[in-house]
């Protein structure tokens, strides 16, 4: 480019400077035509400029800068003087001719040149662009699509097909692979589902088995105390396979059922319904009425499983605060040591403890409840209190 | 009272027919929904415990067919889905009650006789032992026409065991049938303990000495 400047500069300059000159001497063989003819001497400044001399010099071709009256400013010229003797009178002639000034021959090369470049660019910018839109428009709405594929929803990921066979090709396998890991979780959560059904039948009939050994005759104490103890695991294992089962619909979207929610009178009767079977003291702080839309009977497991965490990590009997206020719902309760291991709070088995037998899910299905209606929970630990915070955002 | 028990478990039909048959009541079994609808349709039963979940067909359409039928007979289903889906379209077809498995056979025979009380049943609401009577409808006892006062767990204790009389029942099966799922907080069932122990008070005071202790850390409610 700039080469190009450089040269075309160079060759434009030399070029009007030799059609200058050719003009130059144009005019003085006119002149001299005239002068020959006429007789007459006449100047026409600063173009032509015809003077008597007493002697003959040499022809001088140079530039020079003249005051242009009519510009009124100086301007560069191309003077050619010659000395001729015509009809015995030596004159002197100057012809002058304007001189196109180098900066202008520059000025007019580079913004041409600019002129060129930046419509080409502009051009091409476009005319790419708009290729590249259409080129590119089904990987961009396939993306779109890949980022909101979602396995909870259960639909396949529709993809836009391209004249590309890049695309065309990464298409397949993206469905290829989907339509794999949306098989495989559909067929997981089967499992789960089946395992906690099938695990029901066998449950009964243990648990009626082992009633029917208790009445019968020939018992001693400490049978009775094994007998019993195994009730207690079957019970156990009962609540377990009921909250798996409840968090496989969760996770299957099987509650719907969307109702206005009083979070605050379920709450009272919740901490009612509890202070029947613990010796916790449990305050409630009711500051205001919180109404959520979302379905009752979750509403109630949540309610449910976060005040009962409550009491089954509380030791000694400690104080249990339960507050409703804004849109918060939060229970807390005395504790020694902050979690070593809160983001693991809501995994699935995770016990911080091995001393209680809970059974490792209760927090897990608070959590999925949450996520189900878009309401953050949040755990802290401040001045040895454990808390926990529900926040409906904006569901009221 | 004559029973039919439609389970496809045979071992849970046995059991739950051995219990039952203990306080004098005819047991039939189904095992199948031909074997069920057969039955239904040939004899008549004062009460019907049907599994939703059968091999061969749902228990639901059994009870389909016994409404049809308009037969005055108590129905309780047994389901392995604790759904609540379920437990309303069994109710809205007409059963009295609804019970998940697993269960204790306890709260089963306290189901029972609950549905057998109502009016509908030919039962009078009334639960009576000795001098213990107890008004389900009014939610109230009485100790030779004197009324108790008893707080509503106490209430619910004492007719879980007149309708459990002369069983063995564990603290396990006590707390389930107060306070279900919750069950698990009751702290170390001292709870129970203390329940028990005050309707214990409650009865002795007017004589009536029938909740024993058996091996150690049970309970059973039974004449001398």
């Amino acid at each position: 480019m700039v080469v190009s400047t450089i040269v075309l500069y160079f060759y434009v300059k030399n070029l009007l400077r030799e059609e200058v000159e050719e003009e130059l001497f144009s005019t003085l063989s006119r002149v001299e035509i005239a002068l020959t003819n006429n007789k007459t001497q006449f100047s026409l400044a600063p173009l032509v400029d015809v003077s008597e001399v007493p002697e003959i010099k040499a022809q001088i071709l140079k530039d020079t800068i003249i005051y242009d009256p009519s510009q009124k400013e100086m301007e560069e010229f191309r003077e050619l003087t010659t000395f001729k003797k015509i009809n015995q009178k030596n004159y002197k002639i100057s012809v002058r001719n304007l001189v196109i000034e180098s900066e202008d021959i520059l000025v007019a090369i580079i913004l041409s040149y600019l002129i060129i470049i930046v419509s080409v660019f502009i051009i091409l910018f476009y005319f790419s662009k708009v290729r590249n839109k259409k080129l590119w428009l089904p990987f961009f709405k396939n993306l779109e699509s890949m980022k909101s594929f979602s396995l909870i929803s259960d639909k396949p990921i529709s993809l836009v097909d391209s004249e590309i066979l890049e695309f065309s090709e990464l298409n397949t396998e993206i469905e290829i692979l989907t339509n794999k890991v949306r098989g495989d979780y559909k067929n997981l959560k089967q499992f789960t589902e089946d395992v906690s059904h099938e695990l029901q039948n066998p449950l009964a009939i243990i648990q009626a088995k082992i009633e029917n050994i208790i009445n019968g005759d020939n018992l001693n104490d400490n049978q009775f105390g094994h007998l019993t103890s195994i009730q207690k695991d079957i019970q156990r294992l009962t609540q377990m396979n009921k909250r798996l089962t409840l968090l496989t619909k969760i996770e299957n979207n099987q509650f719907a059922k969307v109702e206005q929610v009083i979070i605050t009178d379920l709450v009272q009767e919740t901490i009612t319904n509890f202070l029947e079977i613990t010796s916790s003291k449990i305050e409630y702080h009711k500051k205001d009425v919180i109404y959520v839309q979302m379905d009752r009977y979750l509403a109630e497991i949540l309610c449910n499983n976060l005040i009962s965490n409550a009491i089954k990590h509380s030791p000694n009997k400690g104080n249990i605060v339960v507050e409703v206020m804004g849109n918060n719902f939060s229970v807390s309760n005395e504790g020694n040591l902050a979690l070593e291991n809160p983001e693991k709070l809501y995994s699935r088995f995770y016990r911080e403890s091995e001393t209680n037998k809970s059974t490792g899910l209760g927090l897990a299905i608070v959590k999925r409840i949450c996520d189900l209606y878009n309401f953050s929970i949040t755990y802290h630990f401040k001045e040895d209190k454990h808390i926990f915070t529900v926040n409906f955002n904006g569901h009221i | 009272m004559k029973i039919l028990i439609v389970e496809d478990e045979q071992a849970l039909q046995q059991s739950i027919s051995i219990y039952l048959e203990k306080d004098g009541n005819l047991c039939e079994v189904a095992s199948d929904f031909k074997e069920a609808v057969y039955k239904v349709h040939l004899y008549d039963y004062d009460l019907v415990i049907l599994d939703v979940n059968l091999i061969t067909g749902s228990g639901l359409d059994v009870l389909k067919v016994l409404k049809k039928q308009k037969k005055e007979c108590g129905i309780i289903i047994i389901s392995a889905n604790n759904s609540l889906d379920d437990k309303l379209n069994g109710l809205d077809l007409g059963a009295d009650d609804y019970i998940t498995k697993p269960f204790h056979l306890a709260e089963l025979n306290s189901r029972i006789k609950a549905v057998l009380r109502r009016g509908k049943y030919g039962g009078d609401d009334m639960l009576i032992f000795n001098e213990i009577k107890v008004d389900t409808k009014s939610r109230t006892a009485y100790i030779n026409s004197k009324s108790l006062q008893l707080t509503r767990k106490e209430y619910d204790l004492l007719v879980f065991f007149m309708t459990n009389k002369g069983r063995v029942l564990s603290k396990e099966i006590i707390a389930e049938h107060l306070w279900g799922d919750n069950s698990d907080l009751a702290d170390n069932f001292d709870f129970i303990y203390v329940h028990i122990n005050n309707l214990r008070k409650k009865l002795t005071a007017e004589g009536a000495k029938y909740i024993k202790t058996a091996y150690g850390s049970g309970y059973k409610f039974i004449e001398d």
